[in-house]
């Protein structure tokens, strides 16, 4: 008999409340698509290639998991008061009848356990196939290729995902039905809504709104500002204030719903009551939206910046080169490199192989002063202020001992790159800049300078600087960057260097061996046969690899975050509306005797539901216009944040991300809500 | 004069064979315009069940009633919430005033129910709360009200629309004396001076005395009727003829006088 109770209350609750049910289920994925995270064919991959941080990546996930466990947990105890909380009458009459705590605890536990069982099995099939497309998609999307895919699943994962889902399902229900059990019958047996509660004067509250707004708009000035990316105190001072004032502001929040249904105008149905509704819940639970709310903003916040890393991270220069060599034992000649390559008959693999040679110009006594550029910098001083001119002021003062480069060598490149080539005279110099230590704005500034030709002395040479500032990668290695070089005619920097100079031998590899197969598999590829004939190389996969780490493990982590704070948030609200509905139960039965029908009583709800799930989301819509673009521009290059439009497409999906969660959130709350409605209705009726 | 409501033949069965519970068993009467009539019975025996199918929240299985020509349980939809909101005015037990709203948003909410122009409502409340007193309480919360102002602020919404007649399941129920006689002489003044009809169930026989007309009802069958000769028998005279019917009900119909 107990059995079948069990079984038949746990598939029912199932069967009512599937918008729960589903918040369930995600713990099971979310924990699984963790836990299964080196098993994905791209860390895989990047393993390879970057072992010991996609290794330290790895070893941070059990800290990841510890902290996915406590967030979800949230989610989870949310999802089961709601369960718990609308079988209130129920529990009270198993009491009535003589059942003993100890046995209505034992009945909980097992009814529980078994929706747990049926949450994993549901659950853990749909993660481990989600992983696998997740896995593949990535592969596919980053270029790996398919061919060498392995299957994502993971046993380790599955007992992590088991055993995590358990422990903090078990946690919160222990809670919660200490809880209940701890109530007594009477409470149990009846429904009361939170009812009034005795209230300050409005005027705190209105000034506890605008003290929050206060708050706020400080927050978002220090963020956009970038006074909070200065120091870790001032970043902590900042959530801080934001923090605050969101608390703060939801706390005032009620005295303009009191205003509102003050001044209702009754010629809209059940206005006053829907007001009245909203502000016990703002009174009530102010804290909880709130944090609701902040956590919808640091979903949204996480959203944007997930997708702004994985759309701009390392995509500042264009890939020209596939290889940059250089002998180990004569850094100053490429002649070895060419030998084994030609001895070793991959020389006709690359297309195109060509010399790249750099050095410091020979300074005998004192390298102080090798360099100076002063007409250059005067006219800097003079150009109307801004943060790029004092960037490049600071940066260029160290410019004292650049590097020189070969003009033919960048031709060379430029050449390779499809670019025009420079011609330049004995006496001009081109001025070299790595494009990550330089904005947009900067270059615009920079170039208008070298267009009057500013003079400038090299090693006692008098020279002419030239324009436009060059950019492109002199090899592949992305960490080998020059902040600031000069490119002069062969001749010169042959005199100017004294022999003493540096040669990379760069090299593309020929059409017919990418034509067939992706960049990526190529350039393994070649990487394979280089190591088999011992070639020293730098090859542009590592530097893919490195960006493509950050990019995924940047990403990966943030959206997940994202989607968990969206989804516990959304619960919170919804589970919030549903429970205080079930308090209000009587004043619903009351107006259906003032001759309330269904669909009047349904739209009401639906109004209530829009406002309990739009003031939350609507001020963390709002936050977020100011955070997302603090955050990116904190965290983004100077390139991504000129690309207004890029932002715009990213702003648009995470606007459409959230559109989509709120739409199905709301769409199955006002189901439940509608569903709860009816029974008030018909039974009466029907009795 | 045409009768308000007219109740016929009416039952209601709860169950079915041998488990079979007949709530009401074939009733029959009627209400005319400006009565105040009075349903007692013991407890189960089927009062409740009449004012809640004339309420319509429960639909009787047979019989018919008729409320100024149109036949109630005909009635769907808009109809329906129209009959409930605009014709009937539901004073309950337990007040049944929403908590979380002011006692001038809990009169004013049928007309937001019923889309109702609020100007001469407003009017209407003013009117109301005057009689009824309680304008000082209109901006109060019911936790910030004592019983009797809770019932004479239910009291204000159940006529606010103006219905044809008032429905009092048990009004003084949750009333001491003092504040039950309160309610009981505002409920006869309304009766005397603007001609409310008021059908009202009771066990309180002292309620009950002000009531022109009662109707005992038994084992869901009406078994005695006491009628008020106005202006002659005084209250006080009623109150004790209706006393005598109580303490008789026990013994069935052989022992009513």
């Amino acid at each position: 008999m107990f059995s079948k109770l069990i079984s038949r209350n746990s598939k029912r609750n199932r069967k009512e409340n599937r918008l729960f049910f589903g918040s369930l289920v995600i713990p099971v994925i979310a924990f699984y698509m963790l836990l299964s995270l080196s098993r994905q064919d791209v860390m895989i991959f990047l393993e390879k290639l970057e072992s010991d941080a996609v290794s330290k990546l790895l070893s941070m996930i059990p800290v990841f998991y510890g902290l996915a466990l406590f967030i979800l947990f949230f989610l989870i105890y949310y999802a089961s008061k709601y369960q718990l909380e609308r079988r209130r009458h129920e529990f009270g009459v198993y009491l009535m009848l003589g059942m003993r705590r100890i046995k209505l605890f034992l009945l909980l536990i097992a009814e529980d356990f078994r929706s747990s069982i049926v949450s994993l099995a549901i659950g853990l099939p749909s993660a481990a196939l989600l992983s696998e497309l997740v896995s593949l998609i990535t592969a596919r999307l980053v270029g790996i290729g398919i061919i060498n895919h392995q299957i994502s699943f993971s046993f380790h994962a599955l007992l992590g995902t088991a055993a995590g889902f358990l422990l903090i399902k078990f946690a919160a229900f222990l809670i919660l039905s200490g809880k209940i059990s701890r109530q007594e019958i009477g409470s149990l047996l009846v429904d009361t809504p939170d009812g009034t509660k005795k209230q300050l004067p409005s005027f705190f509250y209105a000034l506890a709104a605008l003290s929050g707004i206060c708050c706020l708009a400080a927050a978002y000035f220090r963020a956009i500002s970038g006074i909070a990316w200065y120091r870790n105190t001032q970043m902590g001072l900042t959530i801080l204030l934001g923090l605050t004032g969101t608390l703060l502001f939801f706390w005032g929040l009620r005295s303009a719903i009191g205003l509102a249904a003050a001044l209702s105008c009754s010629r809209r149905r059940l206005h006053a009551f829907n007001f009245r509704q909203i502000q016990e819940t703002v009174m009530y639970r102010s804290n909880m939206l709130a944090v609701c709310s902040l956590l919808i903003l640091a979903a949204l916040c996480c959203f944007g910046a997930g997708i702004a890393i994985s759309r701009f991270y390392g995509s500042g220069t264009p890939h020209v080169i596939d290889y940059s060599f250089q002998d180990p034992e004569n850094m100053g000649s490429s002649a070895g490199i060419r030998n084994a390559l030609n001895d070793s008959g991959l020389n006709d693999c690359f297309q195109n192989l060509f010399e790249i040679r750099l050095g410091h110009p020979h300074a005998p006594d004192d390298m102080d002063g090798v360099f100076r550029m002063d007409a250059l910098m005067s006219a800097l001083r003079e150009a109307p202020a801004s943060d790029s001119r004092d960037v490049l002021l600071n940066n260029l003062s160290y410019a004292d001992y650049p590097y020189t480069i070969s003009l033919s060598g960048y031709n060379a490149l430029l050449n390779a790159a499809g670019l025009p080539l420079l011609s330049l005279d004995q006496e001009e110099a081109a001025v070299y800049m790595d494009a990550s230590y330089v904005s947009q704005e900067g270059l615009r500034l920079l170039n208008t300078i070298l267009q009057t030709r500013p003079e400038a002395v090299l090693s006692g040479h008098t020279c002419v600087l030239t324009g436009p500032v060059q950019t492109t990668n002199l090899v592949a290695d992305r960490s080998i960057t020059l902040s600031f070089a000069l490119i002069i005619p062969d001749d010169v920097f042959d005199s100017l260097t004294s022999g003493s100079h540096s040669v990379y031998l760069n090299g593309i590899l020929a059409e017919e061996l990418t034509a067939h197969a992706s960049l990526l598999s190529a350039i393994t590829d070649m990487n394979d046969r280089l190591d088999a004939e011992h070639i020293p190389y730098e090859s542009y996969l590592k530097n893919m690899g490195r960006q493509l780490f950050y990019m995924v493990a940047a990403s990966y982590i943030t959206i997940y975050l994202a989607i968990i704070f969206l989804i516990i948030a959304n619960t919170v609200i919804g589970t919030g509306f549903l429970m205080s509905q079930r308090k209000s139960g009587r004043r619903y039965r009351t107006l259906i005797r003032l001759g309330a029908d269904h669909e009047t009583l349904c739209r009401c709800a639906r109004k209530q539901i829009h406002w309990y799930f739009g003031i939350p989301v609507v001020a963390a819509a709002v936050s977020s216009l100011f955070g997302v673009r603090a955050l990116l521009g904190g965290i983004l290059s100077y390139k991504a944040k000129n690309s207004l439009n890029e932002m715009m497409l990213i702003s648009a999906i995470v606007i459409a991300v959230l559109i989509v969660v709120e739409w199905i959130y709301i769409a199955a709350v006002k189901r439940s809500s509608d569903h709860y409605l009816l029974k008030l209705t018909v039974p009466m009726r029907e009795e | 004069m045409e009768p308000i409501l007219t109740i016929e033949a009416l039952t209601k069965y709860y169950g079915k064979g041998a488990n079979q519970t007949k709530a009401l068993n074939g009733i029959t009467f009627q209400v005319m315009p400006g009565e105040f009539l009075g349903i007692m019975g013991s407890s189960g025996s089927g009062k409740s069940t009449l004012l809640n199918c004339v309420a319509t929240v429960i639909s009787p299985t047979g019989g018919r009633m008729t409320m100024n020509g149109k036949q109630v349980q005909s009635l769907k939809g808009a109809a329906l919430a129209d009959y409930r909101g605009k014709e009937l005015g539901y004073l309950f037990q337990n007040f049944e005033l929403l908590d979380n709203m002011t006692a001038r948003e809990n009169i004013l909410l049928p007309l937001s129910l019923h889309d109702m122009p609020e100007k001469e409502s407003r009017q209407r409340l003013k009117q109301l709360s005057s009689y009824l007193e309680i304008e000082d309480i209109l901006d109060k919360f019911p936790s910030q009200m004592s019983g009797g102002q809770k019932q004479r602020v239910a009291a204000a919404r159940a006529l606010i629309l103006n219905p044809r007649i008032i429905l009092a399941d048990e009004p003084t129920g949750a009333l001491d004396s003092k504040n039950a006689k309160v309610l009981m002489e505002k409920l006869n003044g309304l009766n005397q001076d603007t001609n409310a009809t008021i059908l009202m169930v009771t066990h309180n026989s002292d309620a009950a005395s002000y009531c022109s007309r009662i109707l005992f009802i038994q084992d869901g069958v009406i078994f005695h009727e006491l009628r008020r000769d106005i202006p002659v028998e005084t209250k006080q005279d009623f109150y004790e003829r209706i006393l005598k019917v109580t303490a008789q009900l026990g013994g069935g119909s052989a022992n009513v006088l």
